[in-house]
């Protein structure tokens, strides 16, 4: 052996004497300051997380700071539910209640920052600073995370052109979607890894077709019966990087819409990417999320044995799953998040800060909406008046009383497609100020 | 016989001793000599000089696994032995056998040295893992079982050793892999101190390898025992891909006795077929052979029945010639005699077969 210890070794403890044991040196440093301050090294002014250049800049003198941590994606470590972490998992439900108290160093003010956020700027004098967080399991910490790659102006400018894009929104709104004010969240998730294999088995329905002599008709006729086989099969998933919001702050309807993240882009957890940004821990036990993600991975598995079938007739199914391979992370992803008020009600919007995907709620002008309805409904209504009309008019004109009744028929046609219509345009409407 | 004597450690004034015709080296007490080689049975023994016992001048016994099972039970085991085997020679008997019962003590080497050295391994940790089987049943829905898996983590370690390693052992004949392979295993870890010296009537074989021949097995030995420290030492739970470039010093050589007993007997050629037992476990491996002799007799008997079966029925077939029916008696009757003639093969076949079936033991055993 060249060199002793090799480099990166460390001495440990050893139970047997005359033999000295070395290992590999822990990867995160034991102590970390429990709160990271950002001043430029130039002129002491703040610094903060830049989404152009994707580093850290000062927006007095410029000053600027590349990444600090290399891009891992797909690589970044990920955790094995071993007993050890799912018992502290389950003794760490979410960070408590008390709120932590901090001093900025900056101008002095003390403030008092809720359980559970992960950065926070000085409201005195806006200077950024990212709170450690502390975990009886180091898993448990925020580890990894997807930098934000869509900045301000663009978010604004989607946000624009997705509030002008319903004709539904009121048209006063429209010039609105510049003026909202996006603030850039941390959100946390848990990614699942897990392999699938299944075992079904169920009864498949063929349809035949027989002949029969019909006694009544004395003819010989076809008739179509189904026949129900056994069959069984073999089913096996993967299942990569399966997200799940570990944060119930936000809407789950609405963070599913946005959460085509692509964890290609993740690197290693660094306090400089949460500079001048808000970052939130976890408040979604990891048991409560796998128990989620699981939840999905058997349907998907499921479907994929029922999928197997001959035919899409299928009763008494059956099936057993094993999962295996299963293991998580603890990510934090980027999301833009603004509320804007209208109308005396505040409505909240999403943004997927890396690939720009948006969602959100949107006032609906129900006047624009009934018109449209009624718009919908009125050929029917009016064909099948003047049907109504005619009909009457034949007893003075005979001829239209044949006329009369044609067009009662048109008119009933065109009333159920308007109804059809109506209804898909309310459904829509109704659900544009979901949450 | 000269009286070239090995005391120290023994118990009593040892006389060592060469078999002419096996080769067999092996002491034997002064008071008690054995006439004939315990190995192939020959007279033709001779005493050693000390020039000619190499690394075994001044040999001292330190520990020996006891004999656990008696002569009752090797009476027992010897029984059980020759009981299958067909037509046995006359010299297999099982009272024969066992009055012919040696006790032999089989050496194996000992050495403690102090060892230094630089390592290297990667030593695993067992944990458990939360898993989850899950059944679904149209109408009943899922349901959901927690299991637990064990898993090994891995990881490296190195370190340094300095450690004095005591008793390990490293075989002292050269066909002593033969020898576990037929009798088992011993528990080395039953050995004890050889206090008393070695018991009366118990002869001792020499070792046919070198102290410098067997430290290559030593070696081997030490470092099974090192890596398992090293193991203990990172408090892991196993430990693999183990290396290390140590500096032996200090060996000290010594003998550990090995418990077994030796009978024979002598087939029809009158080859020695040997008989062995493990003292410690009481399995047995010998030569099972059946006499080709007997059997010969056995078929020859048999034949002579035939025969004469065949000449009555000629002769009551040949009086049918006056009293028509008895020509079928006649008839019948050679038909017997023929079958019979053809079963006195059988002992001669049976007897070729089991002996085919035998494998020899080695002769160097």
């Amino acid at each position: 052996m060249a060199s002793f210890p090799p480099e990166g070794f460390v001495q440990v403890a050893s139970n047997v004497d005359g033999i000295d044991v070395y290992a590999p040196a822990p990867e995160m440093p034991e102590s970390e300051p429990d709160v990271v301050d950002f001043a430029c090294p130039r002129c002491q002014a703040t610094t903060a997380y830049s989404v152009e250049d994707g580093g850290l800049r000062c927006a007095h003198c410029g000053y600027y700071e590349p990444p600090a941590m290399p891009t891992v994606g797909k690589g970044a470590q990920e955790f094995e539910f071993t007993v050890v972490t799912v018992a502290a998992a389950r003794q760490a439900q979410g960070w408590g209640t008390d709120r932590r108290e901090l001093q900025c160093e900056q101008c002095g003010a003390r403030t008092s920052v809720p359980p559970g956020d992960l950065t926070h700027t000085c409201p005195f004098c806006s200077s950024n600073r990212v709170l450690q967080q502390t975990s009886a399991q180091e898993q448990l910490r925020p580890r990894f995370l997807v930098p934000f790659q869509v900045d301000q102006a663009a978010c604004k400018r989607i946000a624009a052109a997705w509030i002008g894009a319903s004709w539904m929104s009121p048209s006063a709104l429209k010039g609105n979607g510049r003026l909202v004010e996006f603030t850039g969240v941390y959100m946390p998730y848990w990614t699942f890894d897990a392999r699938t294999a299944a075992d079904w088995r169920a009864q498949v329905g063929h349809t035949e077709t027989e002949r029969y002599y019909d006694s009544g008709s004395k003819s010989w006729k076809t008739r179509t019966k189904t026949v129900w086989r056994w069959e069984s099969g073999h089913a096996r998933q993967v299942f990569d990087d399966h997200l799940v919001p570990a944060s119930t702050r936000f809407s789950e309807l609405l963070l599913g819409r946005i959460q085509a993240f692509d964890t290609r882009a993740l690197v290693p957890y660094a306090p400089s990417y949460l500079a001048g940004l808000m970052a939130h821990a976890y408040d979604v036990a990891l048991d409560d999320g796998w128990e989620s993600a699981r939840e999905a991975m058997r349907d998907g598995t499921r479907q994929a044995c029922r999928a197997q079938a001959s035919t899409r007739q299928i009763r008494n199914f059956s099936m057993s799953l094993d999962f295996s391979d299963e293991s998580w992370r603890y990510v934090l992803m980027p999301v833009y998040v603004a509320a804007y008020a209208y109308d005396g009600e505040t409505y909240q919007v999403l943004v997927n800060g890396q690939t720009g995907a948006i969602a959100g709620q949107r006032p609906v002008d129900w006047t624009k909406v009934w018109l449209a309805v009624g718009g919908m409904l009125a050929p029917g209504v009016l064909l099948g008046l003047m049907g109504v009309l005619a009909s009457v008019l034949g007893a003075v004109l005979p001829p239209t009383v044949a006329a009369g009744g044609l067009v009662v028929v048109v008119a009933l046609v065109l009333l159920v497609i308007g109804i059809v219509l109506a209804a898909v345009t309310l459904t829509k409407a109704r659900g544009m100020d979901d949450v | 016989m000269s009286e070239t004597t090995v005391a120290a450690g023994w118990g009593e004034d040892r006389v060592p001793v060469v078999c002419n015709d096996c080769d067999w080296r092996y002491l034997t007490a002064v008071s008690t000599p054995v006439p004939h080689c315990p190995h192939c049975a020959s007279g033709d023994i001779e005493a050693l000089s000390p020039g000619d016992l190499g690394d075994a001048v001044g040999l001292v016994p330190e520990l020996a696994v006891p004999y656990r099972v008696g002569p009752d039970v090797v009476g027992r085991q010897v029984a059980a032995f020759a009981e299958p085997i067909p037509f046995p020679p006359e010299d297999l008997a099982p009272d024969v056998l066992v009055s012919r019962m040696q006790r032999v003590l089989l050496p194996v080497w000992l050495v403690d040295t102090d060892a230094v050295s630089d390592w290297r391994a990667e030593v695993g940790f067992d944990y458990e893992v939360v898993s989850h089987r899950e059944r679904y049943a149209d109408g009943a829905g899922w349901s959901t079982h927690e299991v637990q898996e064990g898993r090994i983590r891995w990881e490296p370690r190195v370190g340094r050793l300095g450690r004095h390693y005591a008793n390990v052992a490293a075989p002292g004949l050269t066909t002593h892999g033969v020898l576990t392979r037929l009798l088992g295993d011993f528990d080395l870890g039953a050995a004890v101190p050889l206090t008393g010296g070695v018991p009366e009537g118990v002869i001792v074989r020499l070792p046919d390898r070198s102290a410098q021949a067997a430290w290559a097995d030593a070696q081997s030995e030490l470092r099974r025992r090192a890596q398992d420290e090293c193991r203990d030492a990172s408090g892991a739970d196993h430990v693999r891909d183990f290396r290390w470039s140590p500096v032996c010093s200090d060996l000290n050589w010594t003998l550990l006795l090995l418990p077994l007993y030796l009978t024979h007997y002598r087939d029809d050629e009158g080859a020695v077929q040997r008989v062995l037992v493990n003292g410690q476990t009481g399995r047995l491996h010998g030569a099972s052979r059946g006499s080709a002799r007997r059997a010969q007799r056995r078929a020859l008997t048999i034949g002579i029945v035939a025969l004469i079966a065949f000449a009555l029925s000629l002769i009551v077939g040949l009086a049918g010639l006056i009293v028509p029916p008895l020509l079928v008696v006649g008839l019948l009757g050679g038909i017997v005699a023929v079958l019979i003639g053809a079963g006195a093969l059988a002992p001669i076949g049976r007897v070729a077969l089991f002996n085919r079936r035998q494998k020899q033991i080695p002769v160097e055993t």
